[in-house]
């Protein structure tokens, strides 16, 4: 009963005109923060923060969680059109959604992204006001050893991640790997490959990797090929329509990431990144037609941009009913919502069942409003490919650079940069994938630490890995994602050999 | 190939144009030795992200020093985040503006003691201390330990069947605390088995079972505790603490270990700064320290009082280097 009481308590705030005023400002904000390259839910809910103070809780926390999820909305677009991911979220976006705006069809993966990104908020949402209080034993149910588990099997990736060489697609994850392990290591306390260099302590930001591999090489690459006449097309928008062909393509992966990603999202620290991959990869796996994935493809589009709007709401349940901040962006959140006085965790529900359930609600609202505004804006923001070339150019390399130093305000940031930047061009030059480099460098460094801290609590017997059913059942799952694959190419091999030579060549 | 040479080329350039630029210092403020008052807005770092302990300091304190008048300038807080701390210190370090201080706690101490970083509290002016927190140790609620005794009774017997997991890394805070207190009770502290894990995996780790005991922050536990969740089996402070639930906590010393481990906070200046500066602070800041918008954000986050002008800071330091420097030679962390 006091559920059912708290539910309708969060439901007037949620409703008021101060609750529906907020979130409307909140995913406004949010969207536009997360639209320009190199901002995201970080930065976003930073700049709202000190907006906040002397308002009701409940509404200013309405509002920042509006940022929150509208920042992650938003934060497609500048994959999509620039191929300069803001947040870690939406690197798998880019793979299909900037090869579809090259080919000219820039409003359509918008209009997939935005659909995608609606479906899996409010799939998630659903599932957050059904099970956020019962979610909360599941969000601490996984220790070092399943993250491990969990972690490998996003590995697996690797390999489906790379249209060519495997070869190459290995030796750029190794490289990821290496740069991973740059900074303090947690379980020693001794710095790895900071050659005394302070900044360097933390490891090098995430961002810096993802806007020098994929922003800044994309600039110079652009450049170089600035009267190449192929890529003339790029500055059209093309038709915002979907067809019911493309609903059908869509519908598979919202139906299946809007829960995969929830539960991910669930998990500390595994998140929206996480659940992006997996359902990109999860999408390619399952797939009639892999080889459509990174050239464009709708699923590969919908895939990620459903898992990781759901993983944010996902994100909600630690965060809410534990009091656990799971990422970088839900720790900010709950700074927010102790500058406010409001202590998240296993009572938060029963004490403040008007934040509690408040948030929740304002979601489907937000969700809605976050539609209703991106479509119709959609020819206007994607005009922006329409801007002169050098001018985007420079307007991109300017926000790249801005993103990067507002991570800390330190130059040193912008240095990495530009020598990701340059690493990544070289990276393109000679054909090697920059998407394993990335996921490597995410999952790399958990996926050590997790390791160790499994060994270290067991006193170095290996037996704990594989101990317990949701670590075997990871580790089954991430060989038959192997396994699968591999047989059934070999049947196709067999029918299209043909083709398969004269693409090889 | 020649493409591909110019756009190198053009790259090496940015990298130069940005490294030209990067070097501008500012100096300002009066170098006499008389009173001082800030001559442009103040600026307070956090050397760690937004949310933590030190970034919620150095707001509750930045917000009161403008919001009741007690300094006339704005003051803003800046997250200088990385390597525990170190980046902050250089930065202040290298800017040497008395406009810029910092917020500081055990990690001034532990970081250069690891190697970390070259700068130490010795570097640094110390302004004033303001707060205590302490730590407290949580095991989930299930766990067979009903105090800190048993827990170390079992420790002494076989240190490898207990985990004890952190947020930092070994030989900074949650490590040391805990050690603290081990080593005055009998354990063999190069045994304890010290597990590091961000992003909140701490209390989820105790409350899954992979790992024993968390040492932590004492207001990391009350809302699990009122929960229901974990149970806290000790805490570093000398007496009991007052307010809700906090009151149940018993003190490792009423335990019969004769430890405590103090998470002072404070704040410090650049290195040279002249007597006015220091006094113009110290003024302040006692100020902040005794106003009752200062009391009331004590009571919300669970801290103690514990002001400490300039020089009682600068010897309780001294003082508190050479004690957790002793102790982490004994574990080899000490470089």
């Amino acid at each position: 009963m006091g559920a059912m009481e708290g539910l309708m308590q969060g439901i007037q705030v949620a409703f008021s005109w101060q609750g529906i005023l907020f979130v409307l400002i909140g995913v406004v904000a949010g969207t536009l923060i997360g639209m320009m390259p190199g901002l995201g839910p970080i930065s976003a809910i930073a700049i709202m923060i000190p907006i906040t103070y002397g308002m009701d809780p409940s509404v200013a926390l309405v509002m920042m969680a509006g940022v929150y999820y509208g920042a992650v909305f938003g934060g497609s677009t500048s994959s999509i059109l620039l191929n300069a991911p803001g947040i870690s979220g939406t690197v798998a976006t880019s793979f299909d959604g900037y090869p579809m705006a090259q080919r000219g069809e820039a409003g359509k993966a918008l209009a997939i992204a935005a659909i995608s990104s609606f479906v899996g908020g409010t799939v998630s949402v659903v599932l957050l006001m059904l099970f956020a209080p019962a979610l909360s034993a599941v969000a601490v149910s996984f220790g070092p050893p399943q993250y491990f588990a969990l972690m490998f099997l996003g590995l697996t990736a690797i390999a489906s991640l790379s249209d060519g060489s495997t070869i190459k697609a290995l030796i750029t994850a190794t490289i990821g790997f290496m740069v991973a392990t740059i900074g303090i290591d947690g379980q020693t306390g001794t710095s790895r490959f900071t050659f005394g260099n302070p900044n360097l302590l933390e490891g090098i930001d995430f961002l810096v990797i993802a806007l020098g591999l994929f922003a800044l090489a994309e600039i110079c690459f652009l450049v170089k090929n600035r009267k190449d006449q192929s890529l003339q097309n790029q500055g059209d928008i093309g038709s915002l329509k979907l067809s019911k062909a493309d609903f059908k393509e869509m519908r598979g992966p919202m139906s299946r990431q809007s829960f995969l990603g929830f539960i991910l999202g669930v998990l500390p620290g595994a998140g929206a990144t996480i659940a992006s991959f997996i359902g990109y990869i999860s999408e390619k796996k399952i797939a009639k037609n892999p080889k459509e994935f990174g050239k464009g493809s709708i699923k590969g589009l919908s895939a990620p941009e459903t898992a990781n709007n759901a993983a944010t709401s996902g994100a909600f349940v630690p965060l809410l009913s534990l009091g656990i901040p799971g990422s970088g962006t839900t720790a900010v959140m709950l700074g927010a919502f102790l500058v406010l006085g409001i202590q998240p965790g296993p009572l938060l529900m029963a004490d403040r069942p008007e934040v509690f359930w408040g948030i929740i609600a304002s979601m489907y609202i937000g969700n809605i409003f976050l539609l209703i505004l991106n479509l119709p804006l959609i020819p206007y923001i994607a005009k922006i490919l329409k801007i002169a070339r050098p001018m985007l150019i420079s307007l991109v390399a300017i926000f790249s650079l801005i993103g990067v130093y507002a991570i800390s305000f330190s130059t040193f940031d912008l240095y990495l940069l530009l020598i990701f930047g340059f690493v990544g061009y070289l990276m393109r030059l000679f054909s090697f994938p920059a998407a394993p480099f990335i996921l490597a460098f995410i999952l790399g460094g958990m996926m050590e630490q997790s390791l160790r801290q499994s060994l270290t609590a067991a006193g170095g017997d290996m037996i704990i890995l594989i101990s317990d059913p949701v670590s075997i059942g990871l580790y089954i799952v991430s060989i038959l994602s192997f396994v699968v694959p591999i047989v059934r190419n070999r049947k196709n091999a067999q029918a299209d050999q043909a083709e398969e030579e004269s693409n090889a060549s | 190939m020649k493409k591909h040479l110019w756009m190198m080329g053009s790259l090496l350039i940015v990298l130069f144009l940005a490294a030209c630029g990067g070097d501008s210092s500012e100096t300002s403020g009066d170098g006499g030795d008389g009173e001082w008052t800030p001559d442009k807005n103040i600026e307070i770092v956090a050397p760690a992200g937004a949310g933590g302990g030190w970034d919620t300091t150095a707001r509750s304190v930045g917000k009161i020093l403008e919001e009741e008048g007690i300094t006339e300038q704005n003051v803003g807080v800046v997250n200088k985040e990385g390597g525990g701390g170190a980046v902050g210190w250089s930065y202040i370090n290298s800017t040497n503006n008395p406009h810029n201080i910092f917020v500081s706690s055990p990690p001034l101490i532990f970081v250069p003691l690891n190697g970390q970083s070259d700068l130490s509290h010795e570097d640094f002016t110390p302004l004033s201390n303001m707060i205590a927190d302490y730590a407290a140790f949580a095991v989930a609620d299930d766990a067979k330990w009903q105090d800190l005794n048993e827990l170390f009774e079992d420790m002494k017997n076989d240190p490898s069947s207990v985990t004890v997991v952190g947020t930092s890394s070994p030989g900074s805070m949650d490590h040391m605390q805990f050690v603290t207190i081990a080593k005055e009770a009998g354990v063999d502290i190069q045994k304890i088995k010290y597990v590091s894990a961000q992003d909140g995996g701490g209390m989820t780790q105790i409350l899954n079972g992979s790992a024993d005991v968390y040492s932590t922050g004492i207001a990391e536990t009350v809302e699990q505790v009122k929960a229901g969740k974990v149970r806290v089996l000790g805490i570093t402070a000398e007496e009991r603490l007052d307010g809700e639930v906090l009151e149940d906590f018993p003190t490792a010393k009423e335990q019969g270990i004769d430890a405590t481990f103090v998470n002072w906070r404070g704040f410090f200046g650049p290195g040279d700064m002249t007597e006015g500066q220091v006094a113009y602070y110290e003024e302040n800041l006692k100020e902040v320290s005794d106003s009752e918008a200062f009391a009331e954000i004590r009571n919300n986050y669970g801290w103690d009082e514990m002001y400490m002008n300039s020089e009682e800071y600068s010897q309780f330091l001294d003082e508190q280097r050479e004690q957790l420097g002793s102790l982490m030679e004994e574990l080899g962390l000490n470089q």
